[in-house]
């Protein structure tokens, strides 16, 4: 059977396979009381997927694995998240979809209107907007004020600027030249995305801030003509990292329960201890869906998504994932590289680097091997402003993968 | 009942997860092979010193050279470069019995060979390199 199944198209038949399997599983579990809901929304989603991931490859002449890559990747999120509270898990089967919708809409929109390139100044004013409103409204959740709340509708903000900070990076250095006219302009630059990261820090979302920062830091080292700038980088954030440890009473204790979470173990380090009580629990295959206790870790919905998995399905899929995002931002610098207009590339760069470090930080956190901050896994962890940014920068990439070829068409004969 | 099943969807799961990266991989390997056997034919080719990226208009890294290439602004040339520098026609390479001969071709503002500008034709050895504007080939003959 599986032999028939590898081949070319293989990874797309392997992923609905996966997908029917796990409704099958759902059926078993609620055999005495179905709901019927749930498997028209789940069935409408396996649908999409599946002619999405046919139908990009006639629409887009660029690459065709991202897309499956992050679809796998979703389909394991939400699974895991239905499985630990069925109604997260309905809202997140709307977002999914929603997700898929953004995508589409973004690589129209970036792929049909010019000039993406041409309006930095609105990136920056889009930004400060963002922030402002979340300093007016913002509400405060899980010790972080970065919370908008819209007629019962409650966004990130700061997920949108994620992707209005690549923008502005990528137009900078698109043409650097023509803002060089003015003095200091790459300080100005500097400045910009410090004040982001300051605003963040004082909003208390640190994981945030950290990805500001290494996109900026990355993009920098590629691009930046005046290799001092960087050292200049690396300097001020070193200083501002001791800074922030001796003046903000958070900041210091991510640092201790990152060091000694057994201590604290039953407040501050709780957490961070049931994680890895999870992930050891689960082994090398996991207790079983349905039959672990994903329910003691807190927050095993976003945050700690990586645990639950770990803990139900094994450590091999927890590698599994690992080994996604791996090939994702592997396949995000082939586009950068094969790219031959300079702004896509830049954007292709930032949207992997974002996707990266992002994975890096949380899944460091949840492993110990980083101080936690809380920020979601891309595509996996519940949340619809995540899922919905997330599904903006794949569209992003997916319009840098292709030829872009608009400045040759300006040569005079 | 339910448990059981449970216990065996989670290597099933695994086995599935596993065999979708590494399909995806094969993939990807079979793509990344058939980029290298474009760049590895013929003889004779030129190679761009430039970064690519630094240029603003569409250029390939390696173009072979099989008996006659040419390069100039026009899109009926083999090498066509959308620089104001380059002229319609602005050079062709010929080969003669194993030798690759370079002809520029009355363009404006020349083509250099080894920072050298040329007249007429000049015979090309491995590793000369060849300038038009801003832009610099690397002339390799594995001959």
């Amino acid at each position: 059977m599986f032999n028939k199944k590898v081949s070319i198209n293989s990874p797309r038949n392997l992923l609905f396979l996966f997908e029917i399997l796990s409704l099958f599983l759902l059926l078993v579990s609620q055999w005495n009381n179905i709901e019927k809901t749930i498997y028209y929304i789940w069935i409408g989603l396996i649908l999409i997927i599946y002619i999405s991931n046919y139908l990009l490859n006639k629409i887009s002449s660029g690459d065709n694995y991202i897309f499956l890559i992050v679809t796998m990747l979703m389909s394991i999120g939400i699974i895991m998240i239905y499985r630990i509270d069925p109604n997260l898990g309905m809202k997140q089967l709307l977002w999914l979809s929603g997700g898929i919708a953004v995508f589409y809409l973004t690589y129209f929109a970036i792929k049909l209107i010019r000039g993406w390139d041409r309006w930095i100044t609105l990136y920056i004013g889009a930004s400060y907007f963002l922030f402002i409103m979340t300093f007016l409204l913002g509400t405060r959740k899980y010790g972080a004020i970065n919370w908008i709340n819209i007629g019962g509708i409650s966004f990130q903000p700061a997920e949108i600027t994620k992707i209005l900070v690549i923008f502005i990076i990528a137009s900078y250095y698109n043409k650097p030249d023509v803002f060089k006219k003015y003095r200091y302009s790459d300080y100005i630059l500097m400045g910009i995305i410090y004040s982001f990261i300051a605003l963040l820090f004082l909003q208390r979302d640190l994981g945030t801030a950290l990805i500001f920062y290494g996109i900026f830091l990355f993009v920098q080292f590629i691009y930046e003509e005046k290799r001092k700038l960087i050292l200049y980088n690396i300097g001020l954030s070193s200083i501002g990292a001791i800074l922030g440890y001796v003046l903000f009473d958070h900041v210091k204790i991510r640092i201790q329960t990152w060091i000694d979470p057994w201590s604290f173990i039953d407040n501050k380090g709780y957490q961070i201890t049931q994680s890895l009580f999870a992930i050891a629990e689960g082994g090398f295959f996991g207790t079983g869906l349905g039959l672990g206790h994903p329910e003691f870790i807190p927050l095993a919905y976003t945050d700690f998504i990586f645990s639950a998995i770990c803990e139900e399905m094994g450590i091999f899929t927890g590698i599994g994932i690992i080994m996604l995002f791996l090939i994702l931002v592997y396949r995000g610098f082939k586009i950068a590289l094969n790219q031959n207009n300079k702004f896509y590339k830049i954007l292709a760069i930032g949207v992997s680097l974002l996707f990266g470090i992002q994975s890096i930080i949380i899944l460091g956190g949840v492993l110990k091997l980083l101080p936690l901050t809380g920020i979601t896994l891309p595509f996996v962890s519940y949340g619809g402003s995540s899922i919905l940014s997330s599904f903006i920068a794949l569209g992003i990439l997916q319009v840098s993968s292709e030829d872009i070829n608009y400045e040759g068409e300006e040569v005079v004969e | 009942m339910y448990n059981l099943i449970s216990i065996l969807f989670k290597y099933i799961f695994i086995i599935i997860i596993y065999l979708f990266i590494f399909s995806i991989i094969r993939l990807i390997y079979l793509d990344i092979k058939s980029i290298n056997t474009i760049t590895l034919e013929g003889n004779a080719y030129l190679k761009l010193i430039n970064r690519r990226d630094s240029l603003p208009y569409k250029v390939k890294e390696h173009y072979s050279i099989d008996d006659e290439i040419t390069m100039g602004r026009y899109s009926d040339n083999d090498i066509f470069i959308q620089d104001p520098f380059v002229s319609k026609r602005h050079f062709k390479i010929v080969e003669d019995e194993g030798a690759y001969y370079l002809e520029d071709l009355d363009s404006a503002n020349g083509t250099y060979v080894n920072n050298e500008r040329i007249e007429d034709v000049v015979k090309l050895s491995n590793g000369d390199i060849i300038r038009v504007g801003n832009i610099e080939f690397l002339f390799v003959d594995r001959g």
